[in-house]
């Protein structure tokens, strides 16, 4: 009796898409909910303006206020010498703002939706891609006292490889969008990592070089190359070196180290979206 | 003619280590206790039926039976773990009911999020504002945030919302008794509007009296399992039977599930 019963359920399965497949059915799925991840981020700096006092001007306060913190540490209290010391690490905590603010709303941006995922079908994925893009906007509002401070108060930095921005932030877009993607599927499963993300990212911002550049890093470099070469691995080591090198010393960044990031970074792209799909079938039973 | 609704040996299973608030701590606890007690629950299991265009199928059933399961995953929010299950045209679920997608945001916009989430078209949306909005009856509250809502207005434009679009397939989860006596009637008027226009329908509740005056058919699910089908009259009157044993304290006899052959 088991047995027959076994084989009529043997009978029917679900099939399920091979990863090509996948990623082909994601991007369209994406696609044609773009209005979707519209309303998200359209709705998410609804909110962002309607809670505070000064509501959006907090997107250009933050960053420069994060900075005046740093300054007052490192170059009041710690004595660094180095020229345009809050240009130099501007550079690095307007990025690292985007980033981490990303990744933080990322950690809870599925286990918060909970409702609507058991209650509506849709493609789960444009919950990390809106928030993705909606961090690019305080990224963008972040520029604003950036541009301030290069014109008024620092016009030897200018340069004309600011124009070459974009591609900085591009190649971290794809990197910041395949953490997100991974972190919100995670952490249904998980719910230390929301809990973890904080420390973890305070940790790789000190690992990499925002409050002090790769050059002051020679000791290391010539005492133990193999500890620099890891070093390196980190990619945020070449993103913030790539973005100080547009902003601070107005040259071109190293193309081959922002080249093999975006490569690395469009791996885990893929990573991140065949992890998410597998494990999107049971967000609604586990939320 | 492709039936409306297709579901053979539906099986949906719940892994009891991964439901509910998982962390680092229970997952090691979890290894180190291995292969003690239950690890897999069935929700729903050997479930077969389909459900031709022009019908309507009452899902009925005690408690934790599996019926809301039944229509999540219909709806696609659940995937089966065992078995296939096809939807031929556009679905409308009315799950749960309270429209609260986002609190925050004013009700004008919670109807275009909750549109662009169900995937409907946003000139569509646009279209059906007016009616929406009229129907949930909020005068200027519309554009008030909607955590500033009572639970009824809430219902009321979760209701309207949800009723707005024009399905082919219709699934209906204990909507009924929303709102005031005002709203209700309004409701369940518009509710027979639907099921007039739906291609087909799926009706899950515990009042009899909607199954037996709009289902030409029914089936009644006990313990995940399809027990009984056919005739909602013949079906209807076996589930009160023993709910009426139920209430007396009594435990009915364990009824065989229904193998999909014998099932029309």
């Amino acid at each position: 009796m088991a047995s027959q019963t076994d084989a009529v359920r043997a009978t029917y399965r679900m099939a399920r898409p091979g990863p090509l497949a996948t990623l082909k059915g994601t991007v369209r799925d994406v696609l044609s909910r773009r209005r979707l991840i519209q309303y998200l981020v359209r709705a998410d700096l609804k909110k962002h303006g309607a809670d505070t006092l000064l509501g959006n001007v907090w997107w250009i306060l933050d960053p420069l206020l994060t900075m005046l913190v740093y300054v007052i540490l490192i170059a009041i209290i710690l004595r660094s010498n180095r020229e345009a010391y809050p240009l130099f690490i501007f550079c690095a905590i307007l990025p690292w703002k985007w980033f981490s603010s990303t990744i933080g709303a990322a950690v809870t941006g599925i286990t918060t939706r909970e409702l609507i995922i058991k209650q509506v079908n849709f493609p789960k994925i444009v919950l990390p891609i809106a928030i993705t893009v909606g961090g690019v906007v305080s990224f963008v509002f972040g520029l604003v006292p950036l541009l301030a401070m290069l014109v008024f108060i620092y016009p030897s930095h200018l340069s004309v490889w600011l124009l070459a921005l974009p591609i900085v932030a591009a190649v971290q877009f794809v990197l910041t969008l395949a953490l997100a993607i991974l972190a919100s599927a995670l952490t249904v499963f998980y719910r230390d990592i929301g809990n973890l993300a904080g420390h973890l990212l305070r940790l790789w911002f000190y690992l990499s070089p925002a409050l002090y550049g790769t050059d002051q890093l020679d000791k290391i470099a010539k005492e133990s190359p193999s500890l620099f070469s890891i070093y390196e691995l980190n990619p945020f080591a070449a993103v913030f070196e790539s973005y100080r090198n547009l902003i601070y010393y107005g040259q071109a960044p190293t193309w081959n180290l922002l080249g093999l990031v975006l490569l690395e970074s469009l791996v885990l792209l893929v990573v991140a979206v065949l992890v998410f799909r597998r494990l999107e079938p049971s967000f609604a039973k586990i939320l | 003619m492709l039936p409306a609704i297709d579901v053979r040996t539906l099986g949906i299973r719940y892994n009891l280590r991964l439901t509910r608030r998982n962390t680092v701590n229970v997952t090691f606890r979890n290894l180190a206790r291995r292969r003690r007690g239950p690890t897999h629950f069935w929700a729903l299991r050997d479930v077969t039926f389909h459900v031709d265009h022009g019908e309507s199928l009452a899902v009925i059933g005690p408690n934790g039976a599996g019926k809301s399961t039944l229509l999540q995953v219909l709806a696609g929010i659940l995937e089966p773990s065992e078995g296939v299950i096809a939807v031929n045209g556009r679905i409308s679920s009315l799950l749960t009911l309270g429209a609260g997608f986002d609190t925050d945001l004013s009700g004008r916009d919670n109807i275009l999020l909750a549109g662009a989430f169900m995937g409907m078209d946003h000139g569509e949306m646009q279209g059906r504002m007016g009616e929406i909005i009229e129907f949930a009856d909020l005068g200027q509250f519309i554009d008030a945030p909607i955590k500033t809502y009572s639970a009824g207005m809430n219902a009321r434009l979760g209701f309207s919302i949800a009723t707005a679009v024009q399905p082919d397939v219709l699934l209906l989860d204990e909507v009924i008794g929303t709102g005031d006596a005002t709203f209700k009637s309004k409701s369940r008027q518009r509710v027979v509007e639907l099921m007039g226009a739906a291609k087909a329908i799926v009706l899950v509740t515990h009042d009899m009296s909607w199954v037996l005056d709009f289902c030409n058919r029914a089936i009644l699910l006990e313990r995940g399992n399809a027990v009984a089908a056919g005739d909602p009259t013949t079906v209807v009157a076996l589930h009160e039977e023993r709910s009426a044993m139920r209430r007396t304290g009594g435990i009915p006899d364990l009824l065989p599930p229904l193998d999909g052959s014998g099932f029309r």
